[in-house]
């Protein structure tokens, strides 16, 4: 009941943010530029209209990572907000005067970005399926992976940033997510770049930071294909164990550093 | 009887990161408040007030002592389940009604209620916020705000009630509506720590005082050891003749003729008789004989310098 009060209670909260809200009209916003584009794309007269599909799939491509990564950086947004704007504003005094334990009052404040983040999946995937639509293009796939694997990347990062903002400002989290995030792209092995750190740091970082290529929609689906990889169930599973469970841990390390966290009024 | 209330030896210093600087908000403070009591926690402006009260409710770590609530360790749940805490300056979430506000707050108080409606209502009315049901709370007056902060605090039914400036931005009657619901709460047998600045109507309802000025005890007690009695009384007569007043300044007592019409003598307690019966027998009426009591504002100034 404690749990699912604070939970809602930031989920609605949301909907009152102001730069929550200027995130989602940025976002309807390169939406509808990026629909011009393709629009433009999909009405040309050509003689060759296998270059065109091309074109429109490349677009639909951008389109979905843009989605995607708009996505990292709102759970990221909206974890370290979520606390911080408890403490400037003063009303996690009143609440955490109740029966609510430090854990409880940052495992509820997650489970509401959870859910704002589960609106933004929903709303990310009826997106891609109405813009593969117009695009002529079929997405060939169950919507679970859709749901699911953006969901669990971004609760790694809504868990991160949670983490940070226990002992940091909250912009100082965010920009700390984007770098971990950036630094975690840069090391994996399928990056092109970052050939200039050592191979021993590389290593070092690809462990310890989150897996860029196991949680990305490129390892199952290719929206070149238009269609889903075929993947062992084994796959998805252990992709997903590792993404919850490097949410955990940073989970963890986040109630750990509260717990002794002074909650007076920024 | 366990206290409601214990601090012992209680420091606490600030100190920021990457720097020298420390204030020390709070050095070796010690007192108690037993259960039932209504306990005024007086101090100037940054006297360590409000870190006093941080470390009470368990948002603040002390550095050294120790601090039991209801038997607990403070921020402990079962010690948080039986408090109602009203915050200096409480913040809301403005976007929720009054009715919303109490009713989180009562699923977060844990507290089990067959019908959350008419409690939130009753409390509503308590606080003579009944017909603002649907109004929103940023569209809520400062004292409006106040009074749904206490109905708040009231809400888990508590056994202790930590208010910190309870009255702050109430009207007069706003401030006596709320010395009422103390005074209510303590005939129910609840405990009340309140900090305050309006000494006069803080006198009227507790029954303990503590007095901290700069982060230090500077004096703990039950209110009527705290005042003490005044060794003076006061006459007041109807008009003094020329050579009683003259016999009067001789054995030292102080003569006021400042008042509407009458004349205040003030004497040492030992001389009161002698006194009166010296201005009946000079021609004098004895209107009054009032035997004076200090005042919490006289000793608490007299105590923290006038906040200096």
């Amino acid at each position: 009941m404690k749990l699912r009060s604070l939970a809602w209670i930031t989920f609605v909260s949301f909907f009152r943010n102001k730069l929550i809200i200027l995130f989602f009209a940025v976002f309807l916003g390169v939406i509808l530029l990026f629909m011009t584009p393709l629009l433009t794309f999909k009405s040309m007269a050509t003689d060759n209209p296998a270059q065109v599909q091309a074109m429109i799939v490349s677009m639909l491509s951008l389109i979905s990572s843009m989605v995607s990564g708009f996505g990292s950086l709102l759970a990221a947004w909206a974890a370290a907000d979520a606390v911080a704007a408890e403490m400037r504003s003063g009303t996690i005094m009143a609440v955490m005067a109740r029966p609510v334990r430090r854990w409880e009052f940052l495992l509820g404040k997650y489970l509401g970005v959870e859910m704002l983040m589960l609106v933004y999946v929903a709303f990310m995937v009826i997106v891609m399926y109405v813009l593969a639509w117009i695009a002529g293009q079929r997405l060939v796939t169950n919507p679970w992976v859709l749901v699911v694997y953006p969901m669990v990347r971004y609760s790694l990062y809504a868990a991160i940033a949670t983490w940070m903002v226990t002992f940091m400002h909250s912009i100082l989290a965010f920009v700390v997510v984007l770098i971990w995030s950036a630094l975690a792209n840069l090391v994996s092995p399928g990056s092109g770049g970052g050939r200039w750190i050592p191979e021993a740091l590389r290593r070092g970082l690809y462990y310890v930071l989150p897996s860029a290529d196991l949680l990305s929609e490129s390892s199952f689906l290719s929206i070149t294909a238009a269609a889903l990889k075929q993947r062992p169930w084994t796959e998805h599973l252990t992709a997903l164990a590792y993404g919850l469970d490097y949410a955990l841990v940073c989970f963890l390390l986040a109630a750990w550093t509260f717990r002794r966290r002074s909650l007076a009024r920024e | 009887m366990n206290a409601a209330i214990e601090f012992a030896g209680v420091s606490k210093v600030y100190k920021r990161i990457f720097s020298e600087e420390r204030v020390e908000a709070l050095h070796d403070v010690s007192f108690s408040v037993p259960p039932g009591e209504v306990c005024a926690f007086l101090g100037p402006n940054g006297a360590g007030k409000t870190t006093s009260i941080g470390i009470l409710m368990g948002f603040l770590f002390p550095n050294s002592g120790e601090v039991r609530v209801l038997g607990h360790e403070p921020g402990d749940v079962r010690a948080k389940a039986q408090i109602g805490f009203l915050p200096e300056n409480f913040a809301f979430y403005r976007f929720l009604t009054g009715p919303k506000l109490l009713s989180l707050h009562l699923a977060l108080s844990g507290r089990k209620v067959s019908d959350p409606f008419s409690l939130i209502a009753a409390l509503l009315a308590q606080v003579k916020l009944s017909g603002y049901e649907s109004l929103r709370i940023s569209k809520y007056s400062r004292g409006m705000v106040q009074r749904l902060g206490v109905a708040q605090a009231l809400i888990g039914d508590p056994q202790l009630l930590v208010f910190d400036e309870p009255t702050s931005g109430l009207d007069p009657a706003g401030r006596k509506e709320v010395l009422d619901l103390v005074h209510a709460l303590k005939q129910a047998g609840k405990t009340v720590f309140l900090s305050s600045h309006i000494l006069p109507e803080v006198e009227q309802i507790c029954d303990r005082v503590v007095i901290i000025d700069r982060g230090r005890l500077v004096r703990a007690g039950r209110l009527d050891e705290i005042l003490g009695r005044s060794a003076k009384v006061e006459i007041v007569v109807d008009q003094v003749s020329e050579e009683a007043a003259q016999a009067l300044a001789e054995r030292g007592a102080q003569i006021d003729r400042s008042g509407d019409g009458v004349v205040r003598v003030l004497v040492e307690s030992a001389a009161k008789r002698e006194t009166a019966e010296m201005l009946w027998a000079s021609g004098s009426d004895v209107v009054r004989l009032n035997p004076l009591h200090n005042s919490l504002e006289g000793v608490f100034l007299n105590l923290v310098g006038g906040g200096k």
